[in-house]
C-alpha cells in the first residue's frame, strides 16, 4: 500500500499546486476551504503511507520531509490567514514525493528492535528541523518578494495574494527558532546512536569526514541565522536574507555531498 | 400571523443616482429623527416601516397601499427642501418608488453593495442592520423578515462572490496597504498631518480598523483639536510632529500646503532611530506633502494618492466582474422571499376555505342522517367517512393550485377569485 498511497498523495499535492498557482496565470483564486482540503486529504493519505515506512534510505526521508512541509503549511495557514505558503510548499511537496517514488520506497536495512526508538527520534527530529528551516526559507522569500512589491508600489498578484510583511516575519522567526533546536537535537541523537551501537553492525550510522566537516559548517551557518534574529534582534529584510543564506547553505552542501557520494540507500 | 393582502411592499426614496449631494444631505435623517418620521408615515396608512438613511440614500421601506402612505413620504421629504411644504413635488422629482418584488430585489441589491456608490462596499451592511434595529418597533413581521433576509443576502454575496474583494476608495486603499505591511492594524499608532475633510475621513477609516490616532498636527490648532478629540488623540503643531516619526507606525498626510512639508532633512535622522521598524506613509494631499526622497529610506513605505487610487481602481475592476454572480444570488433570494410572502396570505385563506366547506358538509350530513335514522351506527359512520372523503377530493386540487401559485408569488389573483366565489371577507 506504500506506493499507491504515495501516488494518491502525489495527485492531491499536484492539485493543490495547480490551485495555488492558478492566480498567477490569470485564473480566479480558489476558495480557501478548497485550497486547504487538497493538501489535507493528501497529508492524510501520506501519514498512512509514512507510518508503513522503515525510514531508511533517501526515498523514505524525502517522503517524510514532504509530509512535514505540508503539515507545517497547514499549521501556518492559521498564522497567515491565507494560503501563500502553499505557492512554494505545494510544488515542493509534489516534487519531493515524486522524487521519493523515483528513488524507491522499499525499505533499506532494518534497524535492530532495541535501536528503533533512537533511530526514529533522530529521523523525526532531523526531518522536522529541515522542514522548519525550509519553512523559514519560504517565509523569508515571500517576505522579500512582498517587500520589493511594496517598496516599488506595484499592486499586482504578489501584493494581493501574499500575506502582510509582519506576519511573514513572525513565521520566519518561529520556524527558525523552532527548527534549529530540532535539527541540533536530531544530529546529537545521530551521534549518540552511532556511539551507543558502534561495532554492533546492522543499521548503525556511519559518517565520512567530509560529511562531518560540512555538517558542522551548515550547522554554524544556520546557528548564525538564528543568533542574529534572537540575540541581535534582526528583523525584516536583513533577517530574511540571513535565513535564506542559512538554508541555501544546507541545500548546497547536501547536493554537493550527494554528488560526491551518490546513492539512494542513505539520506546523507 | 397577520396578513396584509391588498397591501404591498414598497420602497420610496432617493439615492446617489437620483439626487445630488446637497439634496441627499437635506433628506438624511439622524437616528433620533427616525421614529417620528416613521410614525407620521404609518399614521397615513402604512402597517410597517423601516427608514434607511445614509449619506448616499434615504429610503422608506413600507408595507402599505400606494396612497396615501407614499404621499406622506413625499410630503415629509418635501418639507426638508428650501421651498418648504410646497417641495413635495420637487422631492418626488428626485426620488423613485419600487413595488413588491422589485422592492424586495432593491433592498437585497442595496445590502449586497450592488447599489452603492462604491460597488461592493461593506459599510452598507451595517447601515441596513442599524436601520432595521432603529425601526424595530414599527417594522412589523413582513419587514422584519425582509431586513433579516437582506442581511443574509449581503453576507452571501460577500462570501460567495468577490464583490467585496479589495478596497475601492483611496482612503480604504490606504488602510489595505497599511494592512499589507503590518497585518492586524489593531493597536498600531497613527500620526495625522492636516485636518481637512480628507484627513478626517482617512483617519476615521484607520480608527475603524483599531488604529490608535495618537496625534493630529495642523497649522490651525483648533481644527486639529476637534479631530483629535473625536478620534481620541492629541493635537500638536507641525513642528512638534517630526519627532514622532521615530515611534509611530503610520503617518497620514493631507495638508493644504503648496509644497512638500515632510522632507528628508526634517525626518531622515528621526526615522533612522526606528532601527528598521517599518513606517507606512500615506500621502493623500495634492500637491504632495511628502518629498519622494523620504520613500527611498529603508523600511519607509510611501504611497501617494495616485498609488492608492491604483489600488482602488484595481479592486473596482475586479468587483465589476463579480456583478453577474451577485445578481444571481439576489434573484435567487428574491424568489425565496417572494414565495414566503405569497404563502402568508394563502395559508389563512385555505384554512378558512376548508373550515367553511367542512361546516357545510357537517350541516348537510346531519340533515341527511336525520332522514336515515334506520341506519345502523356502522352505516352512519360509513356515510360520514364518505362525506369526508368526498370533501377532501373536491378540495385537494384547489388547495394544491393555491399553494403552488403562492410559492411562485402569484397567489393573490387566485385568492381574490376564491373570496369572491365563496363569499369570504378579506381579513382585517
Amino acid at each position: 500500500m506504500i506506493v499507491p498511497l504515495h501516488l494518491i498523495a502525489l495527485a492531491l499535492y499536484g492539485l493543490a499546486t495547480a490551485l495555488a498557482l492558478a492566480p498567477f496565470i490569470g485564473l480566479r483564486p480558489s476558495h480557501r476551504a478548497l485550497a486547504i482540503a487538497f493538501p489535507c486529504a493528501g497529508a492524510a493519505a501520506h501519514v498512512v503511507a509514512v507510518s508503513q515506512l522503515t525510514l531508511f534510505g533517501l526515498g523514505p526521508a524525502l517522503s517524510m520531509l514532504a509530509l512535514c512541509l505540508v503539515l507545517l503549511q497547514l499549521a501556518s495557514e492559521r498564522l497567515l490567514r491565507g494560503s501563500a505558503v502553499s505557492f512554494f510548499v505545494a510544488p515542493l511537496a509534489t516534487g519531493l514525493v515524486g522524487l521519493a517514488l523515483l528513488s524507491g520506497l522499499t525499505p533499506g536495512a532494518e534497524a535492530a528492535p532495541g535501536r528503533n526508538a533512537w533511530f526514529v527520534m533522530h529521523v523525526a527530529l532531523s526531518v522536522l528541523g529541515v522542514a522548519l528551516m525550509a519553512l523559514a526559507f519560504i517565509a523569508a522569500a515571500l517576505y522579500l518578494l512582498q517587500f520589493r512589491e511594496l517598496k516599488a508600489r506595484r499592486f499586482g498578484q504578489i501584493f494581493q495574494l501574499f500575506p502582510p510583511l509582519e506576519r511573514l516575519d513572525q513565521l520566519n522567526r518561529f520556524a527558525l527558532v523552532a527548527g534549529f533546536p530540532a535539527l541540533t537535537l536530531g544530529v546529537l541523537l545521530a551521534l549518540g546512536y552511532g556511539a551507543r551501537f558502534v561495532g554492533e553492525g546492522g543499521g548503525g550510522l556511519h559518517a565520512a569526514k567530509a560529511q562531518i566537516v560540512w555538517g558542522i559548517f551548515t550547522w554554524v551557518v544556520l546557528g548564525w541565522a538564528v543568533w542574529v534574529r534572537v540575540v541581535r534582534h534582526w528583523a525584516g529584510r536583513r533577517a530574511a536574507v540571513a535565513s535564506i543564506a542559512g538554508f541555501s547553505a544546507v541545500l548546497l552542501v547536501y547536493v554537493a555531498l550527494k554528488l560526491v557520494e551518490p546513492g539512494v540507500g542513505r539520506f546523507l | 400571523m397577520t396578513t396584509h393582502v391588498g397591501m404591498g411592499i414598497k420602497v420610496v426614496g432617493v439615492n446617489h443616482r437620483t439626487a445630488p449631494l446637497d439634496v441627499r444631505e437635506r433628506f438624511a435623517h439622524g437616528a433620533h429623527e427616525v421614529p417620528a418620521a416613521l410614525q407620521r408615515v404609518m399614521a397615513a396608512g402604512a402597517s410597517g416601516g423601516v427608514l434607511l438613511s445614509t449619506c448616499n440614500r434615504t429610503e422608506f421601506y413600507l408595507l402599505a397601499e400606494d396612497e396615501p402612505a407614499l404621499e406622506a413620504v413625499w410630503a415629509l421629504l418635501g418639507e426638508r427642501l428650501p421651498s418648504g411644504p410646497r417641495g413635495e413635488g420637487a422631492a418626488r422629482e428626485y426620488g423613485y418608488i419600487e413595488r413588491d418584488r422589485d422592492a424586495v430585489r432593491h433592498l437585497y441589491r442595496v445590502s449586497s453593495g450592488l447599489d452603492s456608490m462604491i460597488l461592493g462596499e461593506s459599510q452598507i451592511q451595517g447601515q441596513v442592520r442599524e436601520a432595521w434595529e432603529a425601526s424595530r418597533a414599527q417594522a412589523g413581521p413582513v419587514l422584519h423578515r425582509l431586513f433579516q433576509t437582506a442581511l443574509h443576502v449581503g453576507s452571501r454575496v460577500r462570501t460567495e462572490t468577490g464583490l467585496g474583494m479589495g478596497t475601492a476608495s483611496a482612503a480604504s486603499a490606504g488602510v489595505a496597504v497599511a494592512g499589507k505591511i503590518f497585518g492586524d492594524l489593531a493597536g498600531r499608532t497613527a500620526l495625522i498631518l492636516g485636518a481637512g475633510d480628507m484627513a478626517e475621513l482617512a483617519a476615521t477609516c484607520l480608527s475603524d480598523e483599531g488604529v490608535q490616532i495618537t496625534l493630529v498636527a495642523n497649522r490651525t490648532q483648533e481644527r486639529a483639536r476637534a479631530i483629535a478629540e473625536r478620534l481620541g488623540g492629541r493635537a500638536v503643531s507641525l513642528e512638534e510632529a517630526w519627532a514622532y516619526f521615530a515611534t509611530t507606525d503610520i503617518v497620514l498626510c493631507s495638508t493644504a500646503a503648496p509644497h512638500a512639508v515632510v522632507t528628508w532633512e526634517r525626518v531622515g535622522s528621526v526615522i533612522a532611530e526606528r532601527r528598521g521598524r517599518p513606517l507606512c506613509v500615506l500621502d493623500l494631499a495634492v500637491p504632495r506633502d511628502v518629498d519622494p526622497a523620504v520613500g527611498q529610506i529603508e523600511n519607509v513605505f510611501l504611497y501617494d494618492v495616485d498609488d492608492l487610487q491604483t489600488v482602488a481602481a484595481q479592486a473596482t475592476a475586479r468587483r465589476r466582474d463579480e456583478i453577474p454572480a451577485a445578481e444571481r444570488i439576489v434573484e435567487e433570494e428574491t424568489d425565496l422571499f417572494w414565495a414566503w410572502y405569497g404563502g402568508l396570505g394563502v395559508v389563512p385563506v385555505i384554512k378558512e376555505f376548508r373550515s367553511r366547506m367542512d361546516a357545510l358538509r357537517t350541516a348537510e350530513l346531519e340533515r341527511a342522517l336525520k332522514q336515515l335514522d334506520h341506519l345502523s351506527p356502522d352505516d352512519r359512520a360509513r356515510v360520514e367517512q364518505f362525506s369526508q372523503a368526498l370533501l377532501n377530493k373536491f378540495l385537494h386540487q384547489p388547495t394544491l393550485a393555491l399553494k403552488e401559485a403562492a410559492e411562485q408569488g402569484r397567489g393573490y389573483g387566485l385568492l381574490e377569485a376564491l373570496r369572491r366565489l365563496f363569499g369570504m371577507e378579506p381579513p382585517a
